[in-house]
């Protein structure tokens, strides 16, 4: 099972690379999605041997969440903000890619020197966490488009849910249930903001919203 | 019934009153409701505080806990909740919001309560942490009721910011869980507080480094407050209200729950004191140097949130005596910020303008909210008698008692250049000119009311501590020094 779930890792981290270098919100939502998908095959992945409902439900509702609910709100918000490319980012996509690249160097490294309180499946898992947090951050400061920042967002949530995957295994139900509920809310409201953004600046490039200062 | 099972009232009271605003028809029902539905929701509490500090902490399985610091900080949310549910009515009397926009404000602002309470009832640390981050997103959309731009842009600033602040306290809460995973079901803090010798410590001391920052971010500690004061000018003044009387608050209170945990783990080597003591200061210099160039009275106010969330960091970081001041500071601030609000937001409405330098005069055009806006400054800059003078006095004897001079020397050098400039603002407010003839605005006796009851309750506390409350702030402060109560 090992070689599996290192491929579905290795997918997480192609997907990141790929939205530090799109520039295409169309292509960057769906590839957004296909991770969302991707890292819910991991607890099941992890738990061949010993599947439980609750494993099976949580991970078809994380999945369903990420790749139909969330495109579904990011495409209605690219459509009535009418924006279809991130152009001119703070850092251009070449940079961002070196960026990745060094960012992914430095949390192999970490990852190397933390020791974990539990076994894991694969020594894998916490660099590519620590990768995906990172990605989602930089995407995040680095990127003009509201939109891209809400994906931005959605790579670090990701990450994080990895992260603890490594680190606690087993988050009670509740927490899980409640952290992919928030994250739910989280997007249906930037969705909402973008939207109000639009509507009274006919754009969403947050470097423009710069009046409140001091 | 139990006593306990109020714990559950005070969730699903405005919970089900949120869901129940779209059968309302006006705004002025509306409004009413919300009052109505806070009411209910602060006789539950009140029940609930009631047993805590006379029988012990209530317990409802291993999800629900009440002990006195969370007790004392519901206390202190229902009291702003009440406050500012009030000034709701009287701030949107003239203003028409439209019954859709009604009805999104309402049920927004009762489900920002039934968050705010999840976190600071639940025992389990992971929704304490879903509580903090609803609590973001449903206030998210309260910023901009007013639908200009620049709330808007306030409202993703806010949004962005705190979603990100709060993403990195979850990292933390997963890395005390994996700290706590010897000690069976993680992430449940009476379970953690009892087996607090098992806990991996470098682990632990890492997931509070996430914790701090994280909450941190929410709670408005310098260098990660850069959303306060956009979100706080822009939202309309009861939302600021409560904002900045118990939100902040209720991000702090969550580190706050780590306090104790991080101490006896570290065998109270004083490590988490120490980094709440580097915050807290670096809030008090950083809320300094902004306040004495603001002209909106609105950001003048938000300035001072980051200024006095640091003071009661700082004092929690001294310990001892400063941590009892903190909790008495808590209220202080609480009651004082809120009532600044509610003057400020009147101010504006009836000047057109929150630019200090463009209304002047307002103990002559509107007393009772101008009377209310200058004492509200006062107190916060700590005139005596005011009570936050009071506790600010106990912290800085508990930094003497500590032999922190520094943290001494940096907070009353901030402190007085702080009480400098917001003076300079305050007399031009109260006394100045106007910019234009502005008619006499005569005030209501709910808005008396308003003014009055706030300003008397710290007046009074500053010349009396009544015994009852002393004893409750000494148990809550005995929960953060790590003592079983």
């Amino acid at each position: 099972m090992t070689n599996l779930i290192e491929v579905v890792l290795v997918l997480v981290v192609l997907t990141d690379f790929f939205l530090l270098g799109s520039s295409r919100l169309a292509a960057c939502i769906r590839i957004v999605a296909i991770q969302g998908v991707v890292l819910g095959t991991l607890p099941v992945l992890g738990h061949l041997d010993n599947l439980t409902l609750r494993l099976v439900f949580l991970a078809v509702g994380s999945a369903a969440l990420k790749a139909v609910v969330f495109p579904i709100l990011l495409f209605r918000a690219m459509r009535e903000a009418n924006v279809r490319h991130e152009i001119e980012p703070f850092v251009g996509f070449i940079a961002s890619i070196l960026i990745g690249l060094g960012s992914l160097a430095v949390s192999v490294w970490v990852a190397s020197r933390i020791t974990l309180p539990r076994p894991v499946v694969s020594s894998l898992v916490l660099p590519v966490a620590l990768f995906t947090i990172l990605a989602g951050l930089f995407v995040i400061v680095s990127r003009r488009k509201a939109l891209t920042q809400v994906l931005g967002y959605i790579v670090l949530e990701n990450g994080i849910y990895v992260f603890g995957m490594v680190l606690v295994g087993e988050i009670p139900m509740l927490v899980e249930l409640g952290a992919l509920l928030d994250a739910f809310v989280a997007v249906l409201v930037m969705g909402i903001a973008i939207d109000h953004i639009s509507r009274s600046y006919d754009h969403i490039d947050v470097d423009e919203l710069d009046t409140l200062r001091g | 019934m139990e006593t306990r099972h109020c714990l559950g009232l005070i969730l699903a009271t405005p919970a089900v009153g949120a869901a129940l605003c779209p059968f309302m028809r006006t705004q002025a029902g509306l409004l009413a409701w919300a009052l109505g539905v806070v009411a209910a929701t602060a006789v539950a509490s009140g029940v609930c505080i009631h047993a805590v500090f006379a029988a012990g902490p209530l317990r409802v399985g291993e999800l629900l806990h009440l002990d006195s610091l969370s007790a004392y900080h519901l206390g202190v949310m229902m009291v702003v909740y009440l406050l500012s549910s009030v000034y709701s009515i009287v701030y949107f009397h003239d203003a028409d919001l439209g019954r859709r926009d009604a009805t999104r404000y309402t049920a927004l602002w009762l489900g920002a309560l039934a968050s705010m309470a999840l976190a600071l009832l639940s025992n389990n640390l992971g929704l304490m942490w879903v509580g903090i981050e609803a609590t973001t997103l449903l206030t998210a959309l309260l910023i901009t009721v007013h639908r200009t731009p620049a709330s808007l842009e306030a409202m993703w600033k806010y949004l962005l910011i705190c979603s990100v602040g709060v993403a990195f306290a979850f990292m933390g809460t997963l890395l005390v869980a994996a700290a706590g995973s010897k000690a069976g079901e993680a992430l449940v803090w009476t379970r953690l507080r009892d087996a607090v010798a098992t806990l991996d410590v470098a682990t632990l001391k890492l997931g509070f480094l996430f914790l701090l920052v994280g909450y941190g971010t929410k709670a408005g500690l310098a260098p990660m407050h850069s959303w306060l004061p956009d979100a706080h000018s822009q939202a309309p003044a009861p939302v600021s209200a409560i904002f900045s009387g118990f939100m902040l608050n209720s991000a702090l209170y969550c580190i706050l729950r780590y306090v104790p945990l991080v101490e006896s783990a570290t065998g109270g080597s004083g490590w988490s004191h120490r980094l709440l003591v580097a915050f807290g200061l670096i809030s008090i210099v950083v809320a300094a140097a902004f306040i004495a160039v603001q002209h909106d009275v609105k950001r003048l106010l938000a300035y001072h949130s980051v200024e006095h969330l640091g003071i009661i960091a700082l004092g929690v970081g001294l310990g001892g005596l400063g941590a009892f001041a903190a909790l008495f500071h808590t209220l202080n601030h609480s009651v004082c910020k809120t009532m600044g609000f509610f003057c400020a937001g009147r101010l504006g409405q009836i000047y057109g303008t929150h630019d200090m330098r463009r209304m002047g005069g307002t103990l002559r055009s509107a007393p009772v909210w101008g009377t209310g806006l200058l004492a509200s400054i006062l107190a916060l800059i700590g005139v005596a008698p005011f009570a936050i003078f009071m506790s600010e006095l106990l912290i800085v004897k508990a930094a003497i008692d500590g032999g922190s001079i520094l943290a001494l020397v940096a907070f009353l050098a901030a402190g007085a250049a702080v009480f400098v400039a917001a003076l300079r603002h305050a007399i031009a407010v109260a006394w100045g000119r106007p910019a234009r003839e502005t008619a006499f605005v005569p005030a209501g006796l709910l808005e008396v009311t308003l003014v009055v009851l706030p300003l008397g309750a710290l007046l009074l506390l500053g010349l009396w501590l009544p015994g009852p409350l002393q004893r409750a702030i000494e148990e809550a402060a005995a929960v953060l020094a790590g003592g079983t109560p």
